[in-house]
């Protein structure tokens, strides 16, 4: 821990003290750059590094690195090359680490950003000037400056992070090189975007980076719609749950079931989360179910059990009414839901079987009110004997081999939150209210047939 | 059309003539710029920044800056209206009038534009800096100016704020980045095509988060207006409550001058607050009726579960006021407004016509609450322009 510790400090030391070198060289050798531009750009660059746009989900993309590109073209003609490494040492002033006083790690994304904006400099310094009048030329040297402007600030950084977390080195290696590839087409963008510098003045920075912040501020609305949306979404998880204590965690754990099951089966992203939001909504018709009868210890009465079945076309009413759903609505109709051997008709969506499925393996492998939850095998026993008679076999097949995968254990022994209950469950019998759980053909009296 | 066959032919229709210009006349021949301007603005046309609040506008209003300083009069005609008639087949739209519509709506703003472009440009040689910078942005400006006058003739409803305009702002400033990237400025730099090539990234970077923007925002509003009917499903509230509630709130809201977060706060919290009525218990098991304001805490707590609705959660006031009470101005305007609209809908039974004079009149006198005078205008203000469906408020 000690030699880490130490080893960490001293590769900050190394790669901030090889920046500062470069700063005190270029300076003391270059000519001074334009200082009204490069203060243009270094503040950009702040701005841009302190608010990154996420153009996908997972993938966070800073409009920092394209910046540094177009002050190394920018740069290129005046031969100052401390401009592109003071743009550089910008990107590394997140306003975050400044508050939590992390000084190590300010200096550190200094030195590394300042380093690899050097190293790109160099690339474009090597070739001739006049191949900066040229845009295939232009293309080809912006392609071996990100590169370079990559591979320095990765390699730093994978040295670090594999220090501070004790991953391997490699792997870092790997999945920073994969954001980094993603940003390619922004470093080539800021390559035109410091040649169109040269030609025309100051006045393509506003033009340039107008479109970029209205980009930036729709996607940031969009991202709190999203996540308003899936505050709503579980509102109604939340509310479902205080009705039917037992079904705690059931909705979350059917959309992880229904994930694994749409990635075995190759699903689209959107068809993903289309899958997700259906899952996590496939009960929200229990919310008309009075309470009192969702936790009915006893038997239903015929009527009774009706009455709750009736949350299904509810749930389907309700589902249809969003667009976004609508293809999925069936998935809340146990009906529409059952494997039908015959008419599987080609074109007939099958994400409802898919949230069957996880529906059912999750009322099995959890405690319910009318029984204890059920071994794993048993479990997989069961839905494989139903396999293509209730459950679609592909999407049975899909789940287990995605768990067993996984190496993740559910059912008995295994259960995330196990509840105290008021009365202890019973320990065998299957299916109840319908509630999700396993329907066999003859359903009220099996949930008669339940209660010990 | 089918979606993919309509990308097939956009496709040949756009590749097609730069190609065949390019290998019989060359790259660099005028005619190659014209045919690839061309299909720019045809793939723009297709392609629309849809903000929230504001009519969609077409990419094509950028590429048309480029095209003003890539051709000359005569060119830009021959090639707009060609690209345009092409668009206006190709354009999803349901109909023959629409597409004609929208056609002519696109050749009136971008002939202002033109009219704009040439006669600033007129006002100095084309060297000069500043000269071709305001062209430019003169020109984009009066092309949104001119469609959305275009576009809301018929409805008189033009709104002049500035609010909501920021993709119109990227769409002009990238229109002459494009244009600038194209031609240079003051006689220097200019890449030809490179140029809107390479600087319609930041244009299609915008595009991409407005459709994500556009597709949450439908999802989230109609997710929320799903919720609002579960109570009615459950026989709990009148159907369409929460709709109608929302609906009239909404106005009363713009009526009131609240500000665009407010409503959408005041929205969200119409539609559903009558929630929490499902987690409570039977009255036959609770052996008593449930009383409003229960429902109204046990809807106001839901809300409060998720941050984003936490400020939807404080509009819903647990406890009718006694009349006398505290005083009103510890509640919201928002708060009033849903209120008043919330009980409006359940004194005129759904917003039924013959019984709506009588519920204001009855909200004026207070049932056992002051309501704000100046609520209850917006009120009557909203019922006399609000659509109606066989004499009940009609619900979008």
């Amino acid at each position: 821990m000690i030699r880490r510790l130490n080893l960490l400090s001293l590769t900050v030391g190394i790669v901030t003290g090889a920046a500062m070198a470069a700063v005190g060289v270029t300076a003391a050798r270059g000519p001074a750059p334009d200082w009204v531009f490069l203060a243009v750009l270094g503040g950009l660059t702040v701005l841009a590094s302190n608010r990154s746009v996420a153009f996908r989900d997972d993938a966070v993309f800073s409009a920092d690195s394209m910046l540094v590109m177009a002050s190394v073209v920018a740069f290129r003609p005046s031969g100052a090359l401390l401009g592109p490494v003071l743009v550089g040492m910008c990107a590394g002033l997140d306003i975050a680490q400044f508050r939590e006083r992390a000084w190590q790690k300010v200096l550190f994304n200094c030195g590394q950003y300042g380093l690899g904006a050097l190293a790109a400099a160099l690339v474009f310094w090597v070739a001739p000037a006049s191949a900066l009048s040229s845009a295939p030329w232009l293309i080809l040297m912006a392609l071996a400056g990100a590169v370079a402007f990559s591979v320095t600030t990765i390699v730093m950084l994978a040295v670090v992070l594999s220090l501070t977390t004790g991953e391997r080195f490699r792997s870092v290696l790997g999945t920073l090189w994969r954001m980094h590839i993603e940003g390619l087409p922004f470093a080539l963008l800021g390559v035109f975007l410091g040649r169109l510098y040269l030609d025309v003045g100051l006045v393509v920075v506003p033009l340039f980076v107008t479109p970029i912040l209205v980009a930036r501020e729709a996607f940031a609305s969009y991202l709190a719609l999203k996540r308003s949306h899936g505050d709503t979404v579980r509102i109604l998880i939340g509310a479902l749950e205080a009705k039917d204590p037992y079904t705690a965690g059931h909705a979350e754990r059917v959309a992880m079931f229904t994930h694994y099951i749409g990635l075995e089966l190759g699903l689209s992203a959107k068809g993903l989360e289309r899958l997700r939001l259906a899952a996590l909504m496939h009960d929200v018709g229990k919310l008309v179910v009075p309470n009192h009868l969702l936790n009915k210890p006893g038997r239903l009465t015929e009527e009774e059990f009706a009455r709750v079945q009736m949350h299904e076309e509810v749930s389907v009413e309700i589902l249809s009414r969003i667009d976004f759903l609508a293809p999925v609505a069936p998935s809340a109709l146990s009906e529409h839901t059952r494997f039908k051997p015959v008419a599987d008709a080609k074109g007939q969506p099958i994400e409802p079987h898919i949230v069957a499925v996880a529906d059912a393996f999750d009322a099995m492998t959890s405690t319910r009110s009318y029984r204890k939850a059920l071994p794993q095998a048993t479990a997989f026993l069961e839905l494989r004997e139903n396999a293509g008679k209730q459950f679609h076999p592909r999407v049975v097949d899909a789940l287990i081999v995605a768990i067993e995968r996984r190496d993740e254990r559910y059912g008995e022994g295994h259960e995330a939150d196990i509840h105290d209950f008021g009365v202890e469950p019973p320990d065998a019998g299957l299916g109840s209210a319908g509630l999700g759980d396993l329907l066999h053909d003859e359903v009220p009296d099996s949930s008669e047939a339940t209660q010990s | 059309m089918r979606p993919t066959i309509r990308a097939l032919v956009t496709a040949v229709v756009v590749v097609v003539p730069p190609v065949v210009i390019g290998i019989t006349r060359g790259v660099g021949s005028p005619g190659f710029v014209l045919a690839t301007l061309a299909g720019g603005i045809v793939v723009g046309e297709l392609l629309e920044l849809c903000p929230p609040v504001r009519a969609a506008i077409p990419l094509s209003y950028a590429v048309v800056l480029v095209l003003l300083r890539a051709a000359s009069v005569q060119e830009f005609v021959i090639t707009v209206a060609a690209a345009e008639l092409v668009a206006a087949v190709l354009r999803d739209a349901p109909g023959v009038v629409v597409r004609v519509e929208c056609l002519a709506r696109r050749l009136v703003a971008i002939g202002a534009a033109l009219g704009v472009y040439s006669a600033i440009a007129s006002v100095g040689s084309s060297d000069n800096e500043t000269v071709m910078l305001a062209a430019l942005a003169g020109a984009g400006l009066v092309e949104f100016a001119v469609d959305e006058v275009a576009g809301e003739i018929g409805r008189w409803h033009l709104d002049l704020s500035g609010h909501g305009r920021s993709a119109q702002l990227a769409l002009v400033t990238s229109g002459m980045l494009m244009a600038v990237g194209y031609g240079g400025l003051g006689g220097r730099g200019g890449m030809g095509l490179w140029g809107p090539a390479l600087f319609s990234v930041p244009l299609l970077a915008a595009w991409y988060s407005f459709a994500r923007l556009a597709v949450i925002r439908r999802t989230y509003t109609q997710t929320l207006r799903a919720l609002s009917i579960v109570p009615e499903l459950g026989g709990l509230v009148r159907p369409g409550h929460g709709a109608r509630v929302a609906d009239v709130s909404t106005e009363m809201g713009r009526e009131l001058g609240l500000e665009p977060h407010e409503i959408e706060y005041l929205q969200a919290a119409s539609l559903l607050h009558h929630i929490g009525h499902v987690c409570l218990d039977d009255p036959e098991v609770l052996g008593r009726p449930i009383e409003a304001s229960e429902v109204a805490r046990a809807s106001a707590e839901m809300l409060r579960q998720a941050e984003f609705l936490a400020p939807a959660a404080d509009l819903l006031s647990p406890d009718p006021l006694p009349f006398g009470g505290a005083p009103r101005s510890t509640m919201s305007t928002a708060g009033q407004v849903l209120r008043v609209a919330s009980a409006f809908d359940e004194l005129s039974e759904g917003g039924d016509e013959r019984l709506a004079r009588g519920a204001v009149e009855a909200l004026y006198s207070g049932p056992g609450y002051v309501y704000d005078p100046r609520v209850l205008a917006a009120l009557e203000r909203v019922l006399e322009r609000v659509p109606r469906v066989d004499g009940r408020v009609a619900v979008t």
